[in-house]
């Protein structure tokens, strides 16, 4: 039977610390470039305009049905050589996470947007509102509402798959783990602690969405039953 | 700046990907069986009555759904040797880790499921003398299969796409070969684009089905 022991593990938690850090910093900026990126193609997508929304549509569906790993390994080996530029994991990772995720994004979107009754494009439009402006000041604030817990249940998704970028080298969570597995020979004892950190990085945020839903709920906005 | 794309020393190599192929669909087809046979095990075990029955479940539930695949799969491959002195190939640990995965979310889309078929479906069955588990397989399971069915298919897809994560433990899934062919032949971009494609053509005509499932099983009860 294995003996435990976690002191090896806890003498070095300020490496973990940082990967959690890296963690955090590629998953928020994934979700700052995102986000807008993921709107623009919702937009594109219903465009009236068929090359523009044919090309969205592309975009999306190509971005959701590709493992984030094979996108992951393209724009870090395969890219730089494309576009003879040096690219850093950091890189590499921000950019991938932020397309894959807005492809996601853009189907919240465009299913916010289109859940919004057609009479109230058509009351912006008597008031003599212009299409973007009704868009932005009549339809959007109604929908995003709607969308916060799609949102939240992706951001949670992509917060997850940041994981893979310490395959391409980038000192993240995952990362830190890997290399202090193998200075410590304690992978059990180091594995078993990040899916803990993980876990209760999660569960916090999931728990902060039902918080959410709940008071959506309560305002007559959600999609809670 | 120009780059010339020379995709024949890819397809020189076709059955290295064609062994990848046949690896990721491996992989897909145990994780998938055992992933959603034991979903709908682990549904019901949720919504069962007995709180020594259903908070177990819920706990598996909550740990496989709020930790990342790639942990769990690591953590079967390097962790559960060292606890349980049994060998773990790379195989077995990605299996492990997907179809557990897969089992903690689609058990959610199966309680879902059948809560959502009205509590008069069971009294009736419980009129004409159904047992417990008579009405279940019966009654609720059929009715509320249909309404589970998109979202099911939409675990599936995940389940081919996680799939590459194997290739982290060095399984011989499509990924993983090619990254073995863009090492021997330095061509990154193509090997790498082939798979994205591939990928792209095989998953593509499924999350069409997902769309037509939702917009014929979605929300009426055609």
């Amino acid at each position: 039977m294995h003996e435990w022991d976690f002191a090896a593990t806890l003498a070095d938690m300020d490496l973990l610390m940082l990967g959690l850090w890296n963690t955090l910093q590629v998953f928020v900026l994934a979700l700052v470039f995102g986000i807008p990126l993921g709107l623009g193609l919702a937009l594109g997508r219903m465009s009236r305009i068929p090359v523009l929304s044919q090309v969205c549509l592309f975009l999306i569906e190509f971005f959701r049905t590709t493992p984030p790993l094979v996108q992951l390994f393209w724009f870090f080996f395969a890219l730089p050589i494309l576009i003879s530029a040096q690219m850093t994991p950091f890189v590499a990772s921000v950019l991938t996470f932020s397309i894959q995720s807005s492809a996601f994004f853009a189907e919240i979107f465009r299913g916010g947007i289109n859940s919004i009754d057609k009479g109230q494009w058509e009351a912006a439009k008597a008031i003599g509102m212009t299409q973007k402006s009704s868009l932005r000041r009549i339809i959007l604030p109604q929908a995003v509402k709607r969308m916060i817990p799609a949102f939240a249940e992706r951001s949670i998704e992509l917060l997850k798959t940041t994981t893979l970028i310490s395959t391409v080298s980038y000192a993240d969570l995952m990362f830190q783990a890997n290399d202090l597995a193998s200075k410590t020979f304690r992978p059990l004892e180091v594995y078993t602690i990040v899916a803990v950190m993980y876990f209760f990085l999660i569960l916090v945020f999931s728990q902060l969405t039902i918080l959410l839903e709940y008071r959506l709920a309560k305002s007559g906005e959600g999609t809670m039953r | 700046m120009e780059y010339t794309w020379n995709f024949t020393s890819v397809f020189a190599y076709w059955n290295v990907l064609a062994i990848g192929l046949l690896g990721t669909v491996k992989l897909f087809i145990i994780c998938t069986v055992l992933g959603l046979g034991g979903g709908l095990i682990m549904g019901m075990l949720r919504y069962s009555k007995s709180r020594w029955v259903s908070y177990p479940a819920m706990l598996y539930v909550e740990v496989f759904r709020n930790t990342p695949v790639l942990v769990q799969i690591i953590w079967f491959f390097f962790a559960l040797p060292v606890l349980t002195g049994i060998e773990v190939s790379p195989f077995l640990a990605a299996i492990l880790g997907i179809t557990l995965n897969t089992i903690a979310f689609s058990s959610e889309v199966f309680r879902g499921g059948i809560q959502s078929i009205e509590r008069e479906q069971w009294e009736a069955g419980k009129a004409i003398g159904m047992s417990y588990a008579q009405a279940m397989r019966r009654v609720i399971l059929p009715q509320a299969l249909k309404r589970m069915l998109p979202p099911l298919t939409s675990r599936g897809i995940e389940v081919f796409k996680m799939s590459t994560l194997a290739s982290i433990v060095a399984y011989p899934e499509m990924l993983q070969q090619a990254k073995l062919i863009a090492s021997y032949e330095f061509n990154p971009i193509e090997a790498y684009t082939v798979v994205a494609l591939i990928f792209f053509v095989v998953l593509l005509p499924l999350v069409q089905l997902t769309y037509m499932l939702e917009r014929r099983f979605g929300k009426s009860d055609a």
